[in-house]
């Protein structure tokens, strides 16, 4: 897992877990036996946590490939 | 409860150096997705020489070669309806909006993701946390909610951070004061235009504004007035309420800038997401702190269509941040937005390009002569009205004429409404050489 920003400093252990979250998001918009509820929320989620990561410098990624 | 000052302290006072640092690893990113996605960067960028690759300090920005309007439009036209600039298939967009269009009736057209979307309001939040808009406030939006992408992503930026957010579409100025009044909004947005009308109409209607509402923040966009110190004056005396300036354009789909509630004469970059270069419009020179000159923005925002070393034709004035008491380390465009290089023309916060309004009216033969004729109504609002000479011979075509020109000239301007004057044959300046038939008669601004 990442340990470090953008500017190549630790993350807090707040931004950690922020971070985790955004990936297990990935992880789930990349999923294709969801129902439409949960893939569409999903994705409206992970456009979300995409901010506040990339506020806090702590991804700078596009995020097409998931439909977000 | 006490809020923070800062929507995102980690880098709204990130160091200087680091807010550099930070820009140079986005601007990079930025350019190989470009590269990589979109054909039109693609062939820009070779044609230029350049590579992202060649990205190793932030000043190597310059090999990057300058991206028109001119250019957009072209690509556009070429290949219908969004021309060779999007970096991702066409089906992954929720959103579509346009702006009017420097040359006949085609629009520049913008599509978003869900994610740029949402980047969208995250700008927006930015601005108004600054100015001090919290989740108790109740924010009013008197904007028309149209294809104008206006204050689409400051609706949801209002939603986002919690406050109650009064939608004010397609109602009367009446209706929209009384609404105002009734609900207890204590922020209304609009442009600055419009704020003077509804003050005007609320006094019209024996309605005292400062002492039957709540209104205590004013935040303005679409003209550059907001920043200008007279009109603000006049604002915040009428409504008593503070008034913040923010600016932004379809082509990045939000704002870049902010004014913060220290007011400090002027509006911040949001530097962790736009890098913005002052050039000389001319030599595409930098220029200086307190120089005037062009701003340059390159968006870290929608990858949907990348604006990278865009040309705005906007000029300002850049200063420090530390012009600023508020402990932001974003530079400041001080006055805001100063005004154009180009011809453009802000009417009640719609674009309007004098050569564009020609290439309609030339569609009809019958008439001869015309003029562009900006003026403001009853010192409050701008109008834009065409006065028009009809050959000899056709004046009994002038009714059917003026409805459908009126219809033609507001549906490539967002809805603007456009005055239409008939003018006795030979009372316009007919020109042979170099036409001037623009006439802007409003007030110049003082800063």
């Amino acid at each position: 897992m990442q340990q470090k920003d953008l500017l190549n400093k630790p993350l807090s252990e707040a931004e950690q877990e922020l971070l985790e979250t955004y990936e297990a998001l990935k992880k789930l918009a990349a999923r294709s036996d969801l129902p439409p509820c949960a893939t569409c929320n999903v994705r409206k989620a992970l456009a979300s946590m995409w901010q506040v990561t990339n506020d806090l410098h702590l991804q700078f990624e596009q995020l097409y490939d998931y439909g977000v | 409860m006490a809020y923070p000052e800062y929507w995102n302290p980690k880098t709204e006072t990130l160091p200087r150096e680091e807010l550099q640092a930070l820009q140079l690893h986005k601007l990079r990113r930025m350019c190989e997705w470009a590269y990589a996605k979109s054909p039109f960067h693609k062939r820009r960028f070779e044609a230029a020489g350049f590579h992202p690759d060649q990205l190793q300090r932030l000043d190597d920005i310059r090999r990057i070669p300058l991206m028109t309007r001119e250019e957009w439009m072209e690509a556009q036209i070429d290949n219908p309806l969004f021309g060779d600039l999007l970096a991702t298939d066409q089906t992954n967009a929720i959103r579509y909006h346009l702006t009017s269009g420097t040359s006949g009736r085609t629009p520049i057209r913008v599509l978003d993701s869900m994610k740029d979307w949402d980047w969208i309001s995250e700008m927006w939040a930015y601005g108004f946390w600054a100015f001090g808009v919290r989740p108790t406030d109740t924010v009013y939006f008197a904007f028309g909610y149209g294809s104008f992408i206006g204050f689409w992503g400051a609706h949801y930026c209002c939603e986002k951070l919690g406050a109650l957010v009064i939608p004010g579409g397609a109602q009367t100025t009446e209706a929209r004061i009384k609404q105002i009044i009734e609900m207890g909004a204590t922020t209304v947005c609009s442009t600055p235009t419009y704020a003077l009308h509804m003050w005007q109409k609320a006094q019209e209607l024996g309605i005292d504004i400062v002492k039957e509402g709540r209104v205590n923040k004013l935040i303005l966009s679409g003209e550059p007035a907001g920043s200008i110190p007279a009109v603000k004056r006049q604002l915040e005396e009428a409504w008593g309420a503070r008034v913040g300036d923010t600016a932004g354009m379809t082509e990045v789909g939000t704002i870049m800038i902010f004014e913060c509630s220290h007011q400090p004469g002027g509006t911040h970059i949001i530097e962790d997401h736009f890098l913005e270069e002052v050039l000389h419009p001319q030599t595409g020179e930098p220029v200086g702190y307190g120089e005037l000159g062009e701003r340059v923005v390159t968006s870290f925002g929608r990858g949907f269509i990348p604006a990278i070393r865009y040309r705005s034709k906007d000029m300002v004035v850049r200063v420090p941040a530390s012009t600023c008491t508020c402990g932001r380390t974003w530079d400041i465009y001080e006055g805001g937005i100063r005004g154009r290089w180009d011809d453009m023309k802000l009417i009640r916060g719609t674009n309007v390009y004098p050569r564009a309004v020609e290439a309609i009216i030339r569609e009809y033969a019958s008439i001869d002569e015309f003029q562009i004729y900006l003026w403001r109504k009853d010192n409050l609002q701008d109008e834009i009205t065409i006065r028009l000479e009809l050959k000899p011979g056709h004046e009994g075509e002038w009714e059917q004429l003026r409805q459908q020109l009126g219809k033609d000239l507001a549906n490539a301007h967002e809805g603007l409404r456009f005055n239409l004057e008939l003018m006795e044959y030979g009372t316009l300046p007919h020109f042979e050489l170099k036409a001037r038939r623009l006439i802007d008669a409003r007030p110049v601004a003082q800063y």
